[in-house]
């Protein structure tokens, strides 16, 4: 095979634009639903420990509702069955306005919202009953001992598999193609489809997954580190300030 | 001018509190209490009373419902018969404010359980900010009196992981102080400490006692029984079996079961 490297359509023609563009719409998706996710995940999560069953079973039927759907199949669901279930002028608005950014991002989130919820109960859970006690022991409601000292506690004690749970969100961006949302994967296909250039192309989508996903792990490290509780075991360093 | 109704609130401090003290006024009252977890019938016919200005220590094998009683008075347990009644409230009346009363109720755990995410100080002053709505200043200069009768004042911005287990639970006590509660709930305060450490505890307990605190504590240490304690309450199974002043109690267990209690506890 005598293939001859050509890394000019990268940035020849419209092809930087459209990377910039791709990255630029696949970072705009995975924030917004990471924080929907993360507020779901973090609601739900919290919800699935407390001493109130009909809340706990309001939480465990969403978790298990959406976490045994596959992701692709709901991102559909959201972008093509749901739409004419609204009003006519809902329906128009939204298709002027990116339909597809939209369910995908509500699909991505909710969807990463029932993961995120199990790492947060997992959390929540490695935490003694008689802290939560100690806490409403002085008079504190259930809300508060959960706001001000369970989830705090919890949150920092998740924050590695919460990284591997942003970085597959982060990835599974990428279904969002198959509704038609222009993220890096579209446009790293569009650019193959016009130059040819398959390996190209891929490559620099890879590298700029990697590049993505390895500074979402070490902004995440700062932030464990930054927030590492006193006296708990902890990464090499983490717990020097 | 001294107006007695079933209400301990009733006797105006204005008045005179060695007064009130000597009446006898329950705060805590256990009314023929039963309590099962599932099919263990953890708590018998529990009938109780404790004073203002009480300091009462339960005592008693393992296993034989003195965690579960001293739980049940805050509520951290619900009963299902029989009634308790805390500072003048029925702990079944559905429009109980339950925060309201355990604000009114300190509780010290056997493991601490101090906020491990936030500083010693902190630690004390969340309670009375959060619920008692205190300014910080005013709830931090309360806290650094409270670390001074503790004998940590040194310790304010420490974290609890950098303290030993005599300091946190010294700590966990003051911060239980810090609501101005009416009474002082202990569950094996000095269980999980190291011997050298016990005797720190012990005498922040005893000076609390000393200053008029109504305390209940489930503890094995007689020598503060002995010392402190009012009366002495012996549980076995789920029963109060005796109780009696500590002077009694210790020389003449009056049953077998206390005094097989004692024969073990004592001298082992
Ligand atoms: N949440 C619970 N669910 C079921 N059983 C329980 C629960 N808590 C306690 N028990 C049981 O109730 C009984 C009384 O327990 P409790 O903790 O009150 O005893 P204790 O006198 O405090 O013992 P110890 O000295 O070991 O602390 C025990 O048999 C215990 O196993
Ligand atoms: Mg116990």
């Amino acid at each position: 095979m005598n293939y001859h490297f050509d890394w000019s359509v990268l940035w020849t023609g419209q092809s930087g634009q459209w990377l910039l563009q791709g990255v630029v719409t696949t970072l705009e998706i995975s924030v917004l639903a990471w924080l929907l996710a993360l507020g779901l995940g973090t609601l739900s999560g919290a919800l699935r420990t407390v001493p109130f069953a009909p809340l706990r079973a309001l939480a465990t039927c969403y978790v298990e509702f959406f976490r045994n759907v596959p992701l692709l199949v709901w991102m559909f669901f959201w972008y093509f069955a749901l739409p004419p279930f609204l009003p006519q002028s809902l329906q128009d608005w939204l298709f002027n306005h990116g339909a597809e950014f939209w369910a995908g991002t509500v699909a991505l989130g909710v969807y990463h919202g029932a993961r995120f919820s199990e790492v947060i109960r997992a959390g929540i859970q490695a935490i003694p009953k008689t802290q939560f006690e100690a806490a409403i022991s002085t008079g504190l409601s259930t809300g508060q001992a959960y706001r001000l000292i369970i989830l705090p506690i919890a949150l920092r004690l998740i924050i590695p598999p919460a990284t591997n749970e942003s970085l597959n969100l982060l990835k599974n961006s990428s279904v969002a193609l198959t509704i038609g949302v222009a993220e890096l994967t579209f446009q790293t296909r569009q650019i193959e489809t016009y130059t040819a250039r398959a390996f190209e192309a891929l490559t620099a989508g890879t590298l700029i997954y990697l590049a993505l996903c390895l500074t979402i792990a070490f902004v995440m490290a700062r932030v464990e580190r930054r927030f590492a509780i006193p006296g708990m075991i902890a990464r090499v360093g983490a717990a020097e300030h | 001018m001294l107006q007695f109704v079933n209400d301990h609130i009733v006797c105006r401090p204005v008045i005179c509190k060695s007064l009130c003290d000597r009446i006898f006024i329950p705060v805590v009252e256990f009314q023929h209490v039963n309590k099962w977890f599932g099919t263990l019938h953890v708590l018998k016919e529990i009938d109780l009373q404790i004073e203002s200005g009480e300091v009462v220590v339960i005592c008693g094998p393992s296993g034989s419902g003195k965690s579960t009683l001293i739980r049940c008075i805050n509520r951290l347990e619900a009963v299902q018969s029989g009634e308790i009644i805390v500072a003048g409230k029925q702990l079944s009346d559905p429009s109980l404010d339950l925060r309201a009363l355990r604000a009114e109720i300190g509780f010290v755990f056997q493991q601490f359980n101090l906020y491990p995410h936030l500083s010693v100080m902190e630690n004390i002053t969340l309670g009375p900010i959060k619920v008692r709505r205190v300014s910080r200043e005013e709830g931090e200069k309360t806290a650094m009196q409270l670390l001074e009768r503790v004998g940590i004042p040194d310790k304010a911005g420490a974290f609890p992981a950098s303290l030993s287990g005599g300091q946190q639970q010294r700590v966990a006590i003051a911060r239980a102080l810090a609501m101005q509660p009416k009474i002082m709930l202990f569950d094996e305060p000095t269980s999980a400490l190291d011997p050298e450490m016990i005797n720190e505890v012990l005498e922040v307990m005893t000076d609390l006692a000393r200053d008029g605190m109504t305390m209940v504590v489930v503890t094995h240490e007689m020598g503060f029984a002995r010392r402190v304690a009012h009366r002495v309450v012996f549980m076995d199974e789920g029963q109060i079996i005796e109780e009696g002043k500590p002077e009694s109690f210790f020389a003449e267990p009056k049953s077998p079961r206390a005094k097989q209690f004692l024969s073990k506890i004592l001298f082992h």
